[in-house]
């Protein structure tokens, strides 16, 4: 037997040892791998990081870093605020938000907040800053302009009014 | 000379010796679906139902010597079971098929391989991961998110190489099963530059994906789509999007299968297969012809699901990196010279070795990972309906 088939055979057998490792071992290692890699998911879908919290009477406001679309993504740039927990909120919202924290309310942001937590939500965003777009009776239409309950919160995303 | 060495088994192997080459993968069976046991009964029916299946064909593999045949049973089964228990499981966590635009933002859209080639140049660049999924080992819906499926697709990768696509992927089963519907195939004469379609598109899907950060191909092109999760058709966009999907399921999963006896979504468009070629290099195992028996009759040739061997492959006793390791050549050519080879190994000179190694390792994947996707989809069956 040559050397170059000695090291085939050895490759092989090692190969269907590696197999026996696979549920065990490698997979467990791999997937561990991969979520170290210090990756995130798009903020465009995440919403970006959380910068500020607000405290309103029983419930907060989160509100999170201005997203901007990448290259030929077709959304708008948008921030996002998060009201939780939903069952603090009371059944009509209407709250004026200081979005970059300078002391001067930025939005005032209005939503009803029904009990059935698949009812579809509407919200009305009226800009006090010329930074962000007005929403007026929005779903969600689109990642970087809408209102959605996820989880125990509900997210608004406005979107900013420059590129 | 090599091929008078040659240790085929032309009779079918003995009952007990072939039940001795079974039984590692019993063991390993039962290993895989010992767990099922703390769960409920109808997980233990289907787990045992699944084991006695997958140890039944390794069974006949090792006794007729025959791959391809007993192999697709499986596949068939996989592509047909695993809508069967995804569309349960999406229906009983969200109550549709449609992804509701919470559940991306949430990070629960559930992952398969077929974007991992999309995905490597914006998280290569940009560290960002363009799906609406989790990062997390446990993330995802039912843990099963995009570090979990890139875990189990590197593993198995690193074992079989492009054999991911006859034994480990849940895609495949449904055309291959079409294929083989039709005794004789209607249309013969298929192009062979078809065969470039599936890099064709990888490369389209690519660039889209960096360009627009978004998967392309899950967004636009996925023919699986119409059997699994759709984008939910929030307006125009969306209803278009889910029109693609259900065309190009029909026509590439469906009608063309039946008319060419190919696997044509895997021969001509999936961009994951393109990109799972490329490990062919690096595996240990490949299929070889043996030019001193071949006549040639060009058999394999036209068994060849995925149009991976062509008159100057066969001139060169070789497949084509497209080969997905199905064994339907080896089982089709009638002068035993599609072989099953060991690279570095003299062509040829011990087929049935190679053709065991591989086999113990394929289907040790293919019960580890298929399986359970075929235990489960069983379960939905026994829950629902019985």
């Amino acid at each position: 037997m040559t050397t170059r088939a000695k090291l085939g055979y050895s490759a092989a057998g090692l190969t269907v040892f590696a197999t026996l490792l696979v549920p065990f071992v490698f997979y467990g290692l791999f997937t561990k791998g991969f979520a170290s890699l210090g990756l995130h998911v798009d903020e465009m879908y995440s919403g970006g990081p959380k910068v500020r919290t607000i405290q309103v009477s029983g419930y907060s406001i989160d509100i999170h870093r201005p997203v901007s679309p990448h290259l030929l993504q077709r959304e708008k740039p948008f921030v996002q605020l998060d009201w939780r927990p939903v069952s603090a909120l009371p059944p009509h919202v209407s709250d004026l938000v200081d979005v970059d924290g300078d002391g001067q309310p930025d939005l005032r942001v209005s939503f009803d907040v029904p009990k059935d937590p698949k009812a579809p939500l509407r919200v009305l965003v009226e800009p006090l800053n010329p930074r962000y777009q007005a929403m007026r009776n929005v779903g969600k239409p689109q990642f970087s302009e809408l209102i959605v309950r996820v989880d125990d919160a509900i997210l608004v995303r406005v979107p900013l009014a420059y590129r | 000379m090599a091929t008078q060495d040659k240790v085929l088994s032309p009779q079918p192997r003995s009952v007990g010796k072939s039940l001795l080459l079974t039984l590692p993968i019993a063991f390993w069976s039962l290993l895989m679906f010992a767990h099922s046991w703390r769960i409920q009964r109808s997980a233990q029916i289907a787990s045992v139902t699944t084991a006695v299946f997958m140890i039944a064909l390794f069974f006949m593999m090792m006794r007729t010597s025959s791959t391809y045949r007993w192999r697709r049973w499986f596949f068939v089964a996989l592509g047909l079971l695993f809508p069967v228990g995804f569309i349960h499981q999406v229906i009983a966590m969200r109550g549709t098929m449609g992804i509701p635009i919470e559940e991306m933002i949430a990070g629960r859209t559930p992952f398969c391989y077929i974007p991992i080639p999309m995905l490597i140049l914006p998280a290569a660049l940009m560290k960002t991961v363009v799906f609406p999924g989790s990062i997390r080992p446990h993330g995802g819906m039912s843990g099963g998110g995009m570090a979990a499926m890139a875990g189990i697709w590197l593993a198995i990768t690193i074992v079989i190489g492009k054999g991911w696509c006859s034994y480990a992927c849940f895609f495949g089963g449904i055309e291959e099963g079409m294929a083989s519907v039709p005794p004789k195939p209607k249309v013969r004469k298929i192009d062979p530059r078809w065969r470039y379609g599936p890099w064709a598109v990888l490369l389209v899907m690519v660039l889209m994906s960096l360009a627009l950060f978004e998967p392309a191909y899950c967004m636009w092109l996925c023919p699986f789509k119409a059997v699994s999760e759709y984008v939910a058709a929030r307006n125009t966009v969306g209803t278009v999007q889910n029109g693609i999907f259900v065309l190009l399921f029909a026509t590439l999963v469906i009608a063309l299968p039946l008319l060419t006896k190919k696997r044509t979504q895997c021969a001509f468009f999936c961009p994951f297969g393109a990109f799972q070629s490329i490990f062919n290099k690096t595996s240990i195992f490949d299929v070889k012809i043996d030019r001193s028996r071949c006549t040639p009759c060009v058999l394999c040739q036209k068994s060849c699901p995925t149009l991976s061997l062509t008159d100057e492959s066969i001139e060169k006793g070789e497949t084509l990196m497209s080969c997905m390791k199905c064994g339907a050549c080896v089982d089709a050519c009638p002068k035993d010279a599609a072989v099953w080879h060991i690279k570095g190994t003299e062509v040829a000179l011990k087929p049935e070795r190679a053709r065991l190694m591989f086999l113990y390792a394929a289907w040790a994947m293919a019960i580890m990972f298929g399986g359970s996707i075929i235990a489960e989809g069983l379960q939905t069956i026994v829950h629902v309906f019985i």
